[in-house]
């Protein structure tokens, strides 16, 4: 074959510019960290690349969602810690008040500290979080007692409130406030206060009002259900942690998914550059020796 | 018997005119090293006639003496075989590459993968929804969610803007083409008609041959032609090339009706891309008629634009920017995906929309639009946006699925429409739609490229053995001249010999005991 200067020209310029576009996709894959960075580099990897973002999204998205979920269900479970401890509290006064030796003035005291409370039940199943009533169902805007400790019948709610954890999995982040703070325990509460304003003792059982022995048996009940509600959410707590834990492991697979499908092999794509690098090298050294002599130089 | 005694002075002279065109040649050679077109030329020497012709009364001789060295033409060297080659290649290299150009200006525009596309702005209102379902009544949340709403009708509106913006483009390029075209029929028109006037005198116009062939190369990245030639007559000689007719040819190179551009009479007909009367952009065909020298066409037929087989640039520009298919439905890369776009938007929009009247609002009311409802998928990506009421009132939201402010079961719900399978797109989720779209631009695109690389290096390739067999040699030629410059001097001192050698017989014969 015959081969001219300009094809010499030629070929060289063609190489050192395919060397350069090599080089300059070695350069893009390192200093984006990304083997590709638009969808013909790879279609299938763009196709993934998509939906791996999307399912990362929606796996973090639940993450914030399960934060959510926590700190209702950690709200509550205080709030009903707090609640069970203030019954046990009144269950000792009815108790002590149901003793003979007790005067009607520190009977008076005892009804005056089951009103506190009282008051302090009602607080609590007005408990905010992030400014939402978390004991009033569905209706968390609106609470369920007034200032003056009125209950609000037309506020009352004891919907469900669904929060989605993973994908179809929606857990119920509040409780039933109509088991834990129903309206007869507080109506028990103010039978208890009334009877011990009144000395509404055993002997006195033919008045009519219940005597605080009664009493005593209507707050276990109450006491009971709350447990039984707290039992509830402690469950469900331990079912989110297990929720939680596959989330965690989603987030890292889904992570690792779309870090391998997507993200350069740096070590690789540093050998590759070298390599190229290597070549570009040599094919400038080998044009500049080949380009440069010609016949001339040596006719005198 | 002996011949005239200045025969060796005609014979150096012969040979110094000869070898002078040759160092002349050699010389035009080398000017036009880097001419781009040039091939390089050759002075074919040939003997002349020896002396005596064979004749009735030719003198008594040992033998037929030889009279020297004639210039006899000066050919250049150029294989036309390897040309039709070129152009097969150019004109698929041509289509492959601005159809490779049109889709990696798609692929800049649709921006995916990335933490910035389309995907990721529907990921975000996605995120919003699921924020609003946790915390229905939080304002917060919701305007969160306005806004991510906002945000992917204004994707899609900046994608629609951006491809049609694209096709804007794509629509005075192929103008330009099909200008360029016309330029060039124009070009080889006047060379025809150059080279009509000097072949019949017996010469040949090389260097005209090789701007003819240089513009006919640039013609056949625009369109694919087949080009044959037809003789000038009078004194031509049977190198001679002749006028070129030029067709348009299909992708098998075979002559396409109606497309001659060049006839034997060296008539021009001129290209003019012709647009769909309804939507503008599309191209309904290309355009073809008469040409004068000043380059106004006067259409006359129009190729259908799914008939227009001939590939090359303008091809690829048409079938990227969009034509109308033998069923009169617009088709092409960029139509495709606006369609693609649109589709997704008015089914997303509605679909949405029919979740979110489901539900109810932060104030216990029936929930309405989500979306401004749309009245089909035409420039729906273009159309669709945020409710006004909705943009005014965040609390218009139908989060609730129960009327209670404090139910999210309705966002919900809304967050599942992105993955829901819809009727209108095949039974396929937005979600999956749009990847499939990406996707679809990711395989095209990156056939566009291979093939737009592997045609172009066949084009190289073909181009190195054109460049082997016409390029020139800067060493061959120097080697050529001092070959030249040797036999120059040589026949001047057999011209000096001679002149010795009748100094001899003029001056010192017959002088004798002077």
């Amino acid at each position: 074959m015959r081969v001219t200067q300009g094809m010499l020209n030629n070929s060289m310029l063609h190489n050192l510019r395919q060397n350069n576009a090599e080089m300059h996709r070695s350069m893009e894959q390192l200093s984006t960290g990304k083997k590709i960075n638009r969808p013909s580099d790879d279609p299938v990897v763009a196709m993934r690349g998509v939906d791996y973002r999307s399912e990362l999204s929606k796996v973090e998205q639940f993450e914030r969602n399960m934060s959510e979920v926590r700190s209702w269900m950690d709200t509550s479970d205080d709030a009903m810690n707090e609640a069970g401890q203030s019954l046990h509290r009144v269950r000792e006064l009815v108790l002590q008040a149901n003793n003979d030796t007790y005067e009607d003035e520190e009977r008076a005291n005892m009804a005056s500290e089951v009103k506190e409370i009282t008051n302090h039940l009602k607080e609590i199943a007005n408990s905010k979080v992030n400014n939402r009533y978390i004991f009033n169902g569905q209706n968390t805007v609106e609470p369920r007692f007034d200032a003056d400790g009125e209950l609000i019948e037309d506020n009352i709610n004891n919907d469900a409130v669904m929060i989605e954890v993973s994908d179809g999995v929606k857990v119920r982040a509040n409780i039933d406030a109509s088991n834990a703070f129903s309206e007869d325990l507080f109506e028990s509460l103010d039978g208890i206060v009334s009877a011990l304003e009144n000395g509404d003792l055993e002997e006195d059982a033919d008045d009519g009002d219940a005597t605080l022995n009664e009493y005593i048996g209507q707050l276990d009940n109450h006491f009971q259900s709350l447990v039984n509600e707290r039992a509830d959410l402690g469950a469900r707590m331990n079912r989110i942690d297990l929720i939680e834990n596959r989330l965690t492991q989603q987030n890292v697979t889904t992570s690792d998914l779309l870090s391998k499908n997507e993200d350069a092999d740096i070590a690789e794509v540093i050998m590759n550059l070298q390599m190229q690098e290597n070549v570009h090298r040599s094919s400038l050294a080998a044009g500049a020796r080949i380009l440069q002599p010609t016949l001339m130089d040596f006719l005198r | 018997m002996v011949t005239s005694t200045f025969h060796g002075l005609e014979v150096a002279r012969r040979a110094l005119a000869a070898q002078q065109s040759a160092l002349h040649t050699t010389s035009h050679n080398i000017s036009n090293a880097n001419t781009e077109g040039y091939s390089r030329q050759r002075v074919n020497f040939e003997a002349t006639n020896p002396f005596p012709t064979p004749s009735r009364n030719a003198p008594q001789m040992a033998g037929q003496l030889g009279t020297g060295v004639t210039a006899g033409q000066i050919e250049r060297i150029r294989d036309q075989f390897l040309d039709f080659q070129y152009r097969a290649e150019n004109n698929q290299a041509g289509y492959y590459e601005s159809k490779a150009d049109a889709l990696k200006r798609m692929e800049d525009i649709m921006n995916e993968p990335s933490d910035s596309g389309l995907a990721k702005t529907m990921d975000q209102f996605w995120e919003s929804i699921q924020d609003v379902a946790t915390n229905p009544e939080d304002g917060g949340a919701r305007r969160v969610m306005q806004q991510r709403g906002q945000a992917v009708v204004e994707t899609f509106n900046h994608l629609h803007d951006k491809l049609t913006d694209v096709q804007g483009e794509l629509k005075n390029q192929m103008d330009t083409n099909a200008g360029q075209v016309n330029t060039l029929v124009n070009q080889i028109h006047q060379l025809n008609d150059q080279i009509s006037r000097v072949e019949p005198n017996g010469d040949l116009p090389n260097d005209l041959y090789d701007k003819r062939d240089l513009l006919v190369d640039e013609l056949s990245e625009y369109v694919n032609i087949d080009i044959s030639y037809e003789s000038n007559g009078g004194h031509s000689k049977a190198t001679a090339e002749g006028q070129a007719i030029i067709r348009l040819a299909d992708d098998n190179g075979n002559a396409i009706n109606n497309g001659t551009l060049i006839d034997a009479d060296n008539n021009m007909q001129g290209l003019e891309v012709q647009f769909d009367e309804e939507n503008g952009e599309i191209v309904s065909g290309v355009g073809i008629g008469a040409m004068d020298e000043n380059g106004n066409v006067e259409l006359e037929t129009e190729i259908d634009a799914h008939q227009f087989s001939s590939p090359g640039k303008l091809q690829g520009l048409i079938h990227a920017n969009g034509y109308m298919n033998e069923d009169g439905e617009p088709t092409g890369d960029y139509v495709d995906m606006i369609n693609g776009l649109n589709e997704m938007a008015y089914e997303f929009a509605n679909a949405f929309n029919d979740q979110h009247q489901a539900g109810y609002d932060l104030n216990g009311d029936e929930g309405s639009n989500f979306f401004e409802p749309l009245d089909d998928s035409s420039d729906a990506a273009a159309m669709i946006a945020v409710s006004e009421d909705i943009m005014n009132d965040e609390s218009l939201i139908a989060a609730s699925g129960s009327g209670q402010p404090g139910d999210g079961s309705n966002a919900q719900a809304l967050s599942d429409v992105r993955d829901e399978n819809l009727e209108g797109l095949n039974d396929q989720s937005v979600q999956k739609f749009y990847e499939a779209l990406v996707g679809d631009l990711g395989v095209k695109a990156q056939e566009a490229n291979r093939m737009a690389n592997n045609t172009s290096s066949l084009r190289e390739s073909v181009n190195f053995n054109r460049e082997a067999m016409s390029g020139v040699s800067l060493d061959e030629e120097m080697a050529n001249m001092i070959k030249f410059q040797h036999a120059y001097n040589a026949a001047a001192r057999s011209m000096t010999v001679v002149d010795e050698t009748l100094d001899r017989i003029i001056n010192q014969m017959g002088i004798v005991g002077r």
